[in-house]
């Protein structure tokens, strides 16, 4: 019965629910009252924001005269911006480089690290995590520094490739950004899928080792199987992290002057519209148009994957 | 046994590999501060400097303002401990009650969470400090303690961890037993999600002490800023990292670095403590007893 209680979201493929008298029970009451404080904070915190954001979109500001609503204006003018799709163009690639690599690094270094428990291993993971920690001005310090070919620990190659002082450039910002994302966040990650990885009950490992299976055959048969239902988790929020990339390019370029467009990413378009032209509506426009892609991305995966199941178990 | 020991072998280097590549970094960071400006750029770039020079370094940086730093770390440990705090007392019952429950809304409540998460902060942040100001709280620890409360990831992450690792049989059987709701909860869920609950707490953790752009836009008074916030503040009225460094005050990169460790020290205290209960305990053989 131990094989009911595992945490990844595909187990049932493997191992089906038994369905009778132990089924959950309709009842409401209870689940509104551990609903409520959440409920609170959602709307007041997340959907209230969102819903004047949207309505922001909608008031366009002119030179003249006061604002004016109309339904189409704000977001007509950010789609013909001609620095629209130069930054899309740069988020695209940052994704491409982005995603595959960290998907791949997360998840061979959580089956690598659960595989045999050494003290190796444990080392590896909190070493893999510690950059996590350091984010903001932090991160752009020390990573302008690591891009420097003068004084970074990887300086010779860096010179290498690029045989130039400088490597910060808007076209190697994919490179770096990519680089940087899966040093601050590959850790947690994979924090979370070893985790997982432990709640998979001996039991099962046991006997596939009993069957006669090598570490790698478990890991890629049995393991991986078992937390495939991350991949979908870890790429809808890092989708929507990449797509909205923001922080990392504004203070790389405030370091990095005139080497780096302070417009590089559609989220630092949207920053300039609302703080250089004051338009708020314009900003308002991009982030929905950035989060309808995101939205649509996200559902096109969630429903192929068939990740919601509620009540269907 | 030849397999075993290649593949270990591999493992091995691939560990080497991963620490050369995520360690590099912070090693640099921990050897920066014991150099000046001049020997960062002229002395190998993992050497080390000297004690003394570490000593400059610190003083420098704790002298600045009359020591704010310290006020910094402090506004972010209150801040993080008390928005953390009201999270996790949000998030937990709502994510065991949206695995565990059958109700009307409740794929629209996942789903309204998901969508949460990915909303652009950019699209957010001034819809939140009108909010913020309607109510007088702008410039006061509470507009940024509470959108911290807000916290979809552990929402989701306990829901997930709700349906997936606790059977309905062990819910079921203590309400045979004739437990109430809340007893449940407390005395059978949150035991059994301890690792999930110790997962989620120290991500929430994380986010809010690193969080830069709420405490950036509510607040303008020195005295409240964070250790982030107050982080980018020194380093742009300085000009440390680049730009005229025009003023005399002592603070250049080797200073930034060391306020830079002072800022993910506690996060590195807290990965320790959790790291231990994030791969003990789990909730398999719990229906054994």
């Amino acid at each position: 019965m131990a094989i009911d209680t595992q945490v990844a979201p595909t187990v049932a493929t493997v191992a089906p629910e038994p369905r009778g008298v132990a089924r959950r029970v309709r009842r409401a009451t209870p689940a509104w009252r551990f609903l409520a404080l959440y409920l609170v904070v959602l709307t007041v915190f997340g959907v209230a924001p969102a819903l004047y954001g949207l309505y922001q979109a909608f008031i366009v500001t002119s030179a003249v005269g006061g604002p004016t609503f109309s339904l189409v204006q704000n977001f007509s003018d950010v789609i013909g911006d001609y620095r629209l799709p130069t930054a899309s163009l740069h988020v695209l690639l940052y994704l491409l480089l982005w995603l595959p690599l960290e998907l791949v690094i997360v998840f061979g270094l959580a089956l690598a690290i659960d595989a045999k428990r050494t003290r190796f291993a444990a080392l590896t993971r909190f070493v893999a995590y510690v950059p996590g920690a350091v984010t903001g001005s932090a991160a752009a310090l020390l990573w302008l520094f690591m891009f420097s070919p003068a004084v970074s620990p990887i300086g010779p190659i860096l010179s290498a490739l690029t045989g130039k002082q400088t490597f910060l450039s808007d076209q190697s910002l994919p490179i770096v950004l990519a680089v940087m994302g899966i040093s601050a966040g590959a850790g947690g990650w994979i924090v979370v899928l070893y985790g997982a990885l432990t709640a998979i009950p001996k039991e099962i490992i046991e006997s596939a080792v009993l069957d006669g299976a090598s570490a790698w055959q478990i890991a890629r048969l049995i393991k991986l199987p078992l937390i495939r239902g991350y991949i979908v988790f870890i790429l809808v929020v890092s989708l929507a992290q990449g797509f909205q990339v923001f922080v990392e390019p504004t203070v790389l370029a405030t370091g990095a002057t005139g080497q780096i467009s302070t417009t590089w990413s559609i989220n630092q378009l949207a920053y300039s519209y609302a703080t250089d032209q004051s338009n708020y509506g314009r900003a308002a426009a991009l982030s929905i148009l950035l989060l309808l892609v995101c939205v649509g991305l996200a559902v096109l995966i969630l429903k192929k994957t068939n990740f919601y199941q509620v009540g269907e178990r | 046994m030849r397999a075993g020991m290649t593949s270990s072998a591999g493992r091995n280097i691939l560990f080497i590999a991963t620490i050369a590549f995520f360690a590099t970094p912070i090693v640099w960071l921990l050897l920066a501060p014991t150099k000046s400006t001049n020997q960062l750029s002229y002395l190998n770039p993992l050497a080390f400097g000297s004690l003394s020079q570490l000593g400059t370094t610190a003083n420098n940086l704790l002298s600045y303002q009359n020591g704010i730093i310290w006020a910094w770390f402090f506004n972010s440990v209150w801040y993080t401990l008390v928005s953390v705090s009201i999270a996790l007392v949000a998030s937990i019952p709502a994510g065991y009650a949206l695995a565990k429950f059958r109700f009307r809304g409740n794929t629209v409540i996942l789903f309204v969470t998901l969508l949460t998460m990915i909303v652009p902060a950019a699209a957010l942040i001034l819809p939140l400090y009108l909010e913020m100001s309607a109510v007088g709280m702008v410039n006061t620890p509470w507009s940024v303690i509470l959108p911290g409360t807000f916290y979809p990831f552990g929402v989701y992450m306990i829901y997930l961890f709700a349906k997936n690792a606790i059977p309905d049989s062990i819910i079921e059987a203590a309400r045979l037993d004739g437990a109430s709701e809340f007893g449940i909860l407390m005395r059978i869920f949150v035991p059994l999600a301890r690792p999930a609950i110790i997962m989620i707490a120290f991500f929430a953790i994380v986010g809010s002490w690193n969080s830069f752009f709420l405490p950036f836009i509510m607040l303008t008074s020195a005295n409240l800023q964070t250790l982030q916030t107050g982080l980018q503040a020194l380093v742009s009225a300085t000009g440390a990292l680049g730009g005229g460094n025009l003023s005399n005050i002592a603070i250049h990169a080797p200073e930034v670095a060391f306020a830079t460790l002072l800022s993910i020290l506690p996060i590195l205290l807290v990965f320790l403590f959790a790291q231990k209960y994030l791969a003990a305990g789990q909730a398999a053989g719990a229906e054994k007893g």
